[in-house]
């Protein structure tokens, strides 16, 4: 083991650059996959079929397909169409698929709303038709009800299930470094390790940085469960 | 539409079918200011599903409902039930009646002061504040001054429904509706309930309680309604009713009933 190298500072700023990169992709990820999964939820709970179907089918396609298929069908595919080549020098916002990053958050940021979407669907459909009645005979409208009763209640419910997705998605992260000129923590490792032929301490050192990521988002998330959750914990004395 | 009437509420022959089954053929009912009416008959008779109908909980086939007066505008559906024409009229006259449910039906995520507070603030527009203080005054009126903060799920099943009462008071109701507001509460606790109950009938409060405890209909309500297969069996008075029944029906109800 030669673990020098790996604390030379050229090589530190190689991680640093890398973390920046995984984090950003994770986070931006998750905040744009979170918008759309509220809408894409909503519509999954709708009772017109227009409106559900294309979202469930769309669900179903990103949670039946790898991560790594749809980076590429992005990447390689979408961004080599000729259509869309024709566009992206000057059409918005076509024009932001020559960029690597832009490729992977949009794919990243596609397939945890879809699963997050389901998740929140499912919560959502579970919510208590007791409490929904007493917001209807109180006089709550359907959008009323939604925003102020069953969505509330829902994402709460489902946080302890959107702590493992938010986990799932940093280490799903590690795929942008199979995109050319994207580099991420997972790239800088790979560099690291094709620069001096060191694997182990190259990735052991990468694990270990996303060891450190994963435990912070866990507790965040316990946080997060034990302020919104405190009414299904037991009683204190 | 709205009139001078001395009624509260008037719900006139509502018919309700499930399918091949009329579960109410044609019941009517009209509550004056103070009035505290119980309906009681067996399980099946139609008695919630009356109650639900009021508030249109359970969309009934015809009938009117009129709430102070105003009467909730309906047109036929598509499978035949009424409908509220507009239904931010049905909102608003649902705002008016208040109603606590067999099961409590708090709002498990939010602490007792939310739930009392969610429709005064969020429905009715009330500011936060006075909101706030009609919530202590009615949790003081409820016996539970000082659990603000607790959630319903840290709470026995009668201090639930004492707070389901209080949530229905704050939004100044003109008719509460009870369904059946101790059935799911065990033996001991059915006391505290009723006896808040029995304070807001005298407090001249207009209510409407589908019940099985022969004890409240008779000493604190001023009329009583018994439904036999979706019909009004005999009503009236409840000494009387519960005293000197008429009907083979009630008096075999009453005596399977009584304890």
């Amino acid at each position: 083991m030669n673990w020098s190298v790996i604390f030379e500072p050229d090589t530190l700023a190689l991680y640093t650059q890398g973390l920046v990169v995984t984090l950003q992709l994770t986070l931006l990820s998750l905040a744009v996959g979170a918008v759309l999964a509220l809408l894409m939820a909503l519509a999954l709970v709708s009772r017109s079929a227009p409106i559900r179907l294309p979202v469930a089918a769309f669900t179903y396609f990103m949670r039946g397909t790898p991560l790594l298929i749809q980076v590429y069908l992005i990447y390689y595919g979408f961004a080599q169409l000729e259509w869309v080549q024709a566009r992206w020098d000057t059409v918005w916002p076509w024009t932001h698929f020559k960029e690597p990053f832009f490729c992977a958050l949009l794919s990243f940021s596609l397939n945890t709303a879809a699963y997050t979407a389901e998740m929140l669907a499912g919560a959502i459909r579970e919510t208590h038709k007791g409490e929904v009645e007493a917001a209807r005979a109180m006089g709550m409208g359907r959008w009323q009800l939604m925003r102020r009763i069953v969505l509330p209640s829902a994402i709460r419910r489902m946080l302890p299930a959107y702590g493992n997705e938010v986990v799932m998605m940093l280490h799903s992260s590690s795929l942008a470094s199979t995109v050319p000129a994207l580099l991420d923590l997972t790239g800088a490792a790979s560099r690291v390790y094709s620069d001096f032929y060191l694997p182990f301490e190259a990735y052991l050192f990468a694990a270990a940085i996303y060891l450190c990521i994963t435990f912070s988002l866990i507790g965040g998330c316990r946080l997060l469960e034990r302020r919104y959750l405190g009414y299904l914990a037991p009683r204190k004395a | 539409m709205t009139s001078n009437t001395p009624y509260k509420l008037q719900a006139l022959d509502i018919h309700k079918r499930y399918g091949q089954n009329e579960v109410l053929k044609g019941v009517s009912l009209n509550a004056c200011a103070g009035d505290v009416i119980s309906i009681i008959g067996s399980s099946g008779s139609g008695k919630s599903t009356f109650l639900r109908c009021i508030n249109l909980l359970e969309q009934p086939q015809q009938g009117r409902i009129l709430v102070a007066g105003e009467e909730l505008q309906l047109r036929p559906g598509p499978g035949g039930a009424l409908q509220a024409t507009d239904q931010r009229q049905l909102q608003r006259l649902r705002s008016r009646l208040a109603m606590v449910f067999q099961h409590f039906n708090l709002w498990a995520h939010m602490t007792v002061l939310q739930n009392i507070i969610e429709v005064p603030v969020h429905v009715l527009g009330l500011p936060r504040d006075e909101a706030v203080a009609r919530a202590r005054k009615y949790l003081q009126l409820v016996g539970l001054e000082g659990r603000e903060d607790t959630y319903p799920g840290h709470m026995s099943g009668g201090q639930q429904q004492r707070v389901a009462i209080a949530r229905a008071l704050a939004v100044e109701p003109e008719v509460m509706l009870f369904d059946e507001p101790t059935s799911a509460l065990d033996p001991e606790l059915v006391g505290e309930v009723l006896r808040v109950m029995q304070v807001l009938a005298q407090q001249g409060r207009t209510m409407l309680v589908v019940t099985h405890e022969m004890g409240f209909a008779r000493e604190v309500s001023n009329h009583v309604i018994f439904l036999h297969q979706g019909l009004i069996e005999e009503q009236g008075h409840p000494r009387e009713v519960l005293s000197n029944p008429r009907s083979e029906r009630l008096a075999r109800f009453l005596s399977g009933n009584l304890k």
